[in-house]
Protein backbone atom coordinates (compact mmCIF):
# COMPACT_ATOMS: atom_id res chain seq x y z
CA UNK A 1 0.00 0.00 0.00
CA UNK A 2 1.22 3.70 -0.73
CA UNK A 3 2.26 5.22 2.56
CA UNK A 4 4.08 8.81 3.12
CA UNK A 5 7.03 8.45 4.54
CA UNK A 6 9.43 11.25 5.97
CA UNK A 7 7.32 13.24 3.40
CA UNK A 8 8.15 11.11 0.71
CA UNK A 9 5.25 8.77 -1.47
CA UNK A 10 6.70 4.77 -0.35
CA UNK A 11 4.69 1.60 -1.46
CA UNK A 12 5.45 -0.92 0.91
CA UNK A 13 3.53 -4.47 1.56
CA UNK A 14 3.47 -3.79 4.92
CA UNK A 15 0.32 -4.43 7.95
CA UNK A 16 2.26 -3.12 10.96
CA UNK A 17 4.35 -0.48 11.74
CA UNK A 18 7.07 -3.09 12.66
CA UNK A 19 6.48 -4.28 9.00
CA UNK A 20 7.83 -1.12 7.75
CA UNK A 21 10.71 -0.97 9.45
CA UNK A 22 11.95 -4.47 8.67
CA UNK A 23 11.04 -3.43 4.82
CA UNK A 24 13.09 -0.52 4.86
CA UNK A 25 16.28 -2.09 6.82
CA UNK A 26 15.51 -0.01 10.17
CA UNK A 27 14.83 -3.30 12.43
CA UNK A 28 17.53 -3.39 15.87
CA UNK A 29 18.09 0.23 14.88
CA UNK A 30 17.70 3.47 16.84
CA UNK A 31 14.60 4.55 15.53
CA UNK A 32 11.81 6.66 16.75
CA UNK A 33 8.29 6.67 14.52
CA UNK A 34 5.15 8.90 14.62
CA UNK A 35 2.43 7.71 13.10
CA UNK A 36 -0.23 10.22 11.94
CA UNK A 37 0.90 12.80 14.42
CA UNK A 38 1.02 10.20 17.36
CA UNK A 39 4.46 8.92 18.72
CA UNK A 40 4.81 5.12 19.30
CA UNK A 41 6.80 3.58 21.93
CA UNK A 42 9.05 0.37 20.68
CA UNK A 43 6.37 -1.87 22.19
CA UNK A 44 3.76 -0.35 19.59
CA UNK A 45 5.43 -0.91 16.40
CA UNK A 46 4.29 -4.45 15.98
CA UNK A 47 0.26 -3.78 17.34
CA UNK A 48 -0.04 -0.63 15.07
CA UNK A 49 -1.55 -1.65 11.49
CA UNK A 50 -0.50 0.58 8.84
CA UNK A 51 -3.93 1.99 6.24
CA UNK A 52 -2.72 3.77 3.13
CA UNK A 53 -2.13 7.35 2.79
CA UNK A 54 -0.93 6.71 6.86
CA UNK A 55 2.03 9.36 7.33
CA UNK A 56 5.17 7.72 9.29
CA UNK A 57 7.89 10.09 10.91
CA UNK A 58 11.12 7.64 11.39
CA UNK A 59 13.64 9.66 12.60
CA UNK A 60 16.93 8.97 14.87
CA UNK A 61 19.37 10.53 17.18
CA UNK A 62 21.82 12.93 15.12
CA UNK A 63 25.24 14.66 16.05
CA UNK A 64 23.93 18.30 17.74
CA UNK A 65 24.87 20.41 20.24
CA UNK B 1 37.43 19.13 49.97
CA UNK B 2 34.26 16.13 49.73
CA UNK B 3 33.44 15.23 46.09
CA UNK B 4 32.07 18.36 44.74
CA UNK B 5 28.92 16.49 42.63
CA UNK B 6 25.62 18.52 41.67
CA UNK B 7 22.15 17.15 40.69
CA UNK B 8 20.11 17.63 37.81
CA UNK B 9 17.07 16.14 38.01
CA UNK B 10 18.00 13.61 40.78
CA UNK B 11 20.49 12.69 38.85
CA UNK B 12 23.70 12.99 40.57
CA UNK B 13 26.40 14.39 38.71
CA UNK B 14 30.54 14.80 39.02
CA UNK B 15 31.70 16.29 35.92
CA UNK B 16 30.19 19.97 35.29
CA UNK B 17 30.67 19.59 31.77
CA UNK B 18 27.76 18.78 28.96
CA UNK B 19 29.07 18.23 25.61
CA UNK B 20 27.79 18.69 22.40
CA UNK B 21 27.99 15.54 19.30
CA UNK B 22 27.99 18.22 16.40
CA UNK B 23 30.76 19.63 14.05
CA UNK B 24 33.41 16.75 14.99
CA UNK B 25 35.84 16.14 12.35
CA UNK B 26 35.38 11.80 12.82
CA UNK B 27 33.83 9.67 14.48
CA UNK B 28 37.07 8.95 16.43
CA UNK B 29 38.16 12.44 17.15
CA UNK B 30 34.59 12.83 18.32
CA UNK B 31 34.86 9.87 20.78
CA UNK B 32 38.58 10.75 22.03
CA UNK B 33 37.36 14.41 22.78
CA UNK B 34 34.13 12.91 24.82
CA UNK B 35 36.52 10.92 26.98
CA UNK B 36 39.28 13.80 27.57
CA UNK B 37 36.43 16.25 28.64
CA UNK B 38 35.40 13.67 31.60
CA UNK B 39 31.44 14.53 30.59
CA UNK B 40 28.73 12.65 31.36
CA UNK B 41 26.04 13.95 29.35
CA UNK B 42 25.77 14.07 25.66
CA UNK B 43 23.33 16.05 23.72
CA UNK B 44 21.98 15.57 20.28
CA UNK B 45 19.64 16.38 17.84
CA UNK B 46 16.52 14.57 16.22
CA UNK B 47 16.53 14.27 12.40
CA UNK B 48 14.40 12.32 10.16
CA UNK B 49 16.34 9.23 8.89
CA UNK B 50 17.87 8.45 5.58
CA UNK B 51 15.85 6.21 3.65
CA UNK B 52 17.68 5.46 0.17
CA UNK B 53 21.00 5.05 2.41
CA UNK B 54 20.97 2.00 3.82
CA UNK B 55 24.22 2.36 6.29
CA UNK B 56 23.36 3.17 9.91
CA UNK B 57 23.90 6.95 10.14
CA UNK B 58 22.77 7.43 13.70
CA UNK B 59 25.23 9.01 15.97
CA UNK B 60 24.87 6.30 18.56
CA UNK B 61 26.43 4.11 16.60
CA UNK B 62 29.73 5.88 17.76
CA UNK B 63 29.24 6.06 21.18
CA UNK B 64 29.30 3.48 23.98
CA UNK B 65 25.88 2.34 25.49
CA UNK B 66 24.87 3.35 28.78
CA UNK B 67 27.91 5.19 29.36
CA UNK B 68 26.53 8.42 29.29
CA UNK B 69 23.14 10.69 29.70
CA UNK B 70 21.65 11.62 26.63
CA UNK B 71 20.08 15.19 26.45
CA UNK B 72 18.83 15.51 22.91
CA UNK B 73 17.92 18.70 21.73
CA UNK B 74 14.53 20.31 20.11
CA UNK B 75 16.68 22.03 17.59
CA UNK B 76 14.95 23.24 14.44
CA UNK B 77 11.59 23.86 16.16
CA UNK B 78 9.93 27.50 15.79
CA UNK B 79 7.22 27.18 18.34
CA UNK B 80 5.90 25.07 21.30
CA UNK B 81 3.92 23.01 19.59
CA UNK B 82 7.09 21.58 17.69
CA UNK B 83 9.24 21.55 20.27
CA UNK B 84 7.04 19.32 22.27
CA UNK B 85 6.63 17.14 19.22
CA UNK B 86 10.50 16.27 18.92
CA UNK B 87 10.73 16.44 22.55
CA UNK B 88 7.99 13.22 22.73
CA UNK B 89 9.75 11.58 19.76
CA UNK B 90 13.20 11.67 21.52
CA UNK B 91 11.51 10.12 24.64
CA UNK B 92 10.15 7.24 22.36
CA UNK B 93 13.55 6.24 22.04
CA UNK B 94 13.54 4.93 25.30
CA UNK B 95 16.78 6.10 25.75
CA UNK B 96 16.21 9.03 28.18
CA UNK B 97 13.35 11.56 29.15
CA UNK B 98 15.81 14.07 29.51
CA UNK B 99 15.32 17.34 26.92
CA UNK B 100 17.18 20.25 25.94
CA UNK B 101 14.40 23.14 25.00
CA UNK B 102 15.48 24.57 22.34
CA UNK B 103 13.24 27.00 20.09
CA UNK B 104 14.39 29.63 17.71
CA UNK B 105 13.12 33.03 16.75
CA UNK B 106 15.39 34.36 14.45
CA UNK B 107 17.51 32.79 11.50
CA UNK B 108 20.71 34.90 12.26
CA UNK B 109 21.18 34.79 15.17
CA UNK B 110 19.27 31.40 16.43
CA UNK B 111 18.17 33.30 19.90
CA UNK B 112 15.78 31.24 21.57
CA UNK B 113 12.08 32.42 21.97
CA UNK B 114 11.39 32.76 25.47
CA UNK B 115 7.66 32.66 25.17
CA UNK B 116 7.47 29.66 23.25
CA UNK B 117 9.88 28.38 25.44
CA UNK B 118 8.19 28.61 28.72
CA UNK B 119 5.22 27.44 26.81
CA UNK B 120 6.81 24.05 25.65
CA UNK B 121 8.95 23.92 28.91
CA UNK B 122 5.20 23.82 31.05
CA UNK B 123 3.88 21.21 28.58
CA UNK B 124 6.94 19.26 28.80
CA UNK B 125 6.98 19.18 32.36
CA UNK B 126 3.73 18.33 33.07
CA UNK B 127 4.09 15.00 30.61
CA UNK B 128 7.10 13.95 33.20
CA UNK B 129 10.01 15.23 31.08
CA UNK B 130 13.57 16.53 32.53
CA UNK B 131 13.36 19.56 31.29
CA UNK B 132 16.04 21.92 30.38
CA UNK B 133 15.32 24.59 28.59
CA UNK B 134 17.72 26.97 26.83
CA UNK B 135 17.01 30.62 26.81
CA UNK B 136 18.13 33.91 26.96
CA UNK B 137 20.42 35.34 29.71
CA UNK B 138 17.51 37.19 31.01
CA UNK B 139 16.84 36.38 34.74
CA UNK B 140 13.05 37.38 34.77
CA UNK B 141 12.43 34.45 32.20
CA UNK B 142 14.96 32.37 33.56
CA UNK B 143 13.24 32.31 37.00
CA UNK B 144 9.58 31.99 35.22
CA UNK B 145 11.31 28.84 33.88
CA UNK B 146 12.26 27.22 37.15
CA UNK B 147 8.82 27.88 38.69
CA UNK B 148 7.78 26.30 35.37
CA UNK B 149 9.41 23.06 36.07
CA UNK B 150 12.41 23.23 34.69
CA UNK B 151 15.23 20.58 36.28
CA UNK B 152 18.00 23.22 35.14
CA UNK B 153 18.02 26.61 33.63
CA UNK B 154 20.57 27.55 30.61
CA UNK B 155 20.84 30.72 29.55
CA UNK B 156 23.36 31.33 26.59
CA UNK B 157 26.11 33.42 27.14
CA UNK B 158 26.40 34.67 23.95
CA UNK B 159 24.54 33.12 20.47
CA UNK B 160 25.41 29.98 19.26
CA UNK B 161 28.47 29.05 17.68
CA UNK B 162 29.50 32.87 17.68
CA UNK B 163 32.52 32.27 20.83
CA UNK B 164 32.41 35.55 21.61
CA UNK B 165 32.20 35.06 25.47
CA UNK B 166 30.26 35.84 28.28
CA UNK B 167 28.27 39.24 26.78
CA UNK B 168 26.43 39.83 29.73
CA UNK B 169 28.43 38.72 33.13
CA UNK B 170 26.48 40.95 35.22
CA UNK B 171 23.03 39.19 34.25
CA UNK B 172 24.64 35.35 34.31
CA UNK B 173 25.69 36.09 37.97
CA UNK B 174 21.81 37.63 38.83
CA UNK B 175 20.65 34.07 37.91
CA UNK B 176 22.79 32.27 39.92
CA UNK B 177 21.45 34.60 42.41
CA UNK B 178 17.60 33.83 41.49
CA UNK B 179 17.24 30.14 40.81
CA UNK B 180 17.63 27.46 43.16
CA UNK B 181 17.77 25.05 39.94
CA UNK B 182 21.37 24.15 38.36
CA UNK B 183 21.93 27.27 35.79
CA UNK B 184 23.84 25.78 32.92
CA UNK B 185 25.52 28.26 30.75
CA UNK B 186 24.77 26.93 27.06
CA UNK B 187 26.23 28.46 24.22
CA UNK B 188 28.18 31.17 23.10
CA UNK B 189 31.58 30.57 24.59
CA UNK B 190 34.74 30.29 22.82
CA UNK B 191 37.50 29.67 25.02
CA UNK B 192 39.37 27.99 28.19
CA UNK B 193 39.15 31.37 29.91
CA UNK B 194 35.50 32.10 29.12
CA UNK B 195 34.19 28.99 30.60
CA UNK B 196 36.19 29.53 34.05
CA UNK B 197 34.72 33.22 34.23
CA UNK B 198 30.62 31.32 33.93
CA UNK B 199 32.27 28.79 36.70
CA UNK B 200 33.55 31.93 38.80
CA UNK B 201 30.24 33.50 38.69
CA UNK B 202 29.01 30.75 40.30
CA UNK B 203 26.89 28.87 37.48
CA UNK B 204 26.75 24.77 37.93
CA UNK B 205 27.73 23.45 34.63
CA UNK B 206 28.74 24.35 31.39
CA UNK B 207 26.70 23.22 28.07
CA UNK B 208 29.01 23.98 24.57
CA UNK B 209 30.02 21.81 21.81
CA UNK B 210 31.85 24.27 19.03
CA UNK B 211 35.27 25.47 20.74
CA UNK B 212 35.71 21.78 21.11
CA UNK B 213 34.46 20.30 18.04
CA UNK B 214 35.68 23.21 15.82
CA UNK B 215 39.41 23.70 17.62
CA UNK B 216 42.28 22.70 15.49
CA UNK B 217 42.96 19.94 18.34
CA UNK B 218 39.82 18.78 19.57
CA UNK B 219 40.86 16.43 22.15
CA UNK B 220 43.33 18.79 23.62
CA UNK B 221 40.58 21.60 23.41
CA UNK B 222 38.36 19.05 25.35
CA UNK B 223 40.44 18.47 28.03
CA UNK B 224 41.20 22.44 28.07
CA UNK B 225 37.93 22.74 28.72
CA UNK B 226 37.52 20.21 31.61
CA UNK B 227 40.89 22.01 33.80
CA UNK B 228 39.07 25.26 33.22
CA UNK B 229 35.76 24.30 34.94
CA UNK B 230 37.70 22.88 37.63
CA UNK B 231 39.93 26.29 37.95
CA UNK B 232 36.46 28.43 38.03
CA UNK B 233 34.63 26.53 40.23
CA UNK B 234 37.61 26.10 42.78
CA UNK B 235 38.01 30.04 42.13
CA UNK B 236 34.41 30.21 42.78
CA UNK B 237 34.15 28.29 46.42
CA UNK B 238 37.37 29.88 47.57
CA UNK B 239 36.20 33.25 47.22
CA UNK B 240 38.01 35.53 45.32
CA UNK B 241 39.96 38.58 46.85
CA UNK B 242 38.03 41.89 46.32
CA UNK B 243 38.87 44.42 43.34
CA UNK B 244 40.53 47.66 44.71
CA UNK B 245 41.34 50.72 42.83
CA UNK B 246 44.84 51.31 43.80
CA UNK B 247 48.02 49.01 45.24
CA UNK B 248 48.27 47.16 48.42
CA UNK B 249 52.10 46.21 49.08
CA UNK B 250 52.21 42.25 49.73
CA UNK B 251 55.10 42.87 52.23
CA UNK B 252 54.92 45.79 54.60
CA UNK B 253 57.75 48.66 54.96
CA UNK B 254 59.06 47.58 57.97
CA UNK B 255 62.75 46.36 58.26
CA UNK B 256 63.63 47.46 55.04
CA UNK B 257 67.10 47.40 54.12
CA UNK B 258 67.13 51.18 52.65
CA UNK B 259 67.71 53.79 55.31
Amino acid sequence: MELIINGTKRELAAETVADVLRLLGLSGRPVMVEADGRVLKIEQWETTPVVPGMKLELVHFVAGG
Amino acid sequence: MSRDTWQVGGQELSSRLFLGTGLFPDPYVQMEAIKASGTEVLTFAIRRIHLDSVEDDSILQHVEPQKYIYLPNTSGAKTADEAVRIARLARASGLSDWIKVEISANKRTLLPDPIETLKATETLVKEGFTVLPYISDDPVICKKLEEAGAAAVMPGAAPIGTGLGILNPYHIGLIVEELSVPVIVDAGLGTASDVALAMELGVSGILMNTPVAKAKDPVMMARSMRLAIEAGRLAYLSGRIPKKRYASASSGLESLVIE
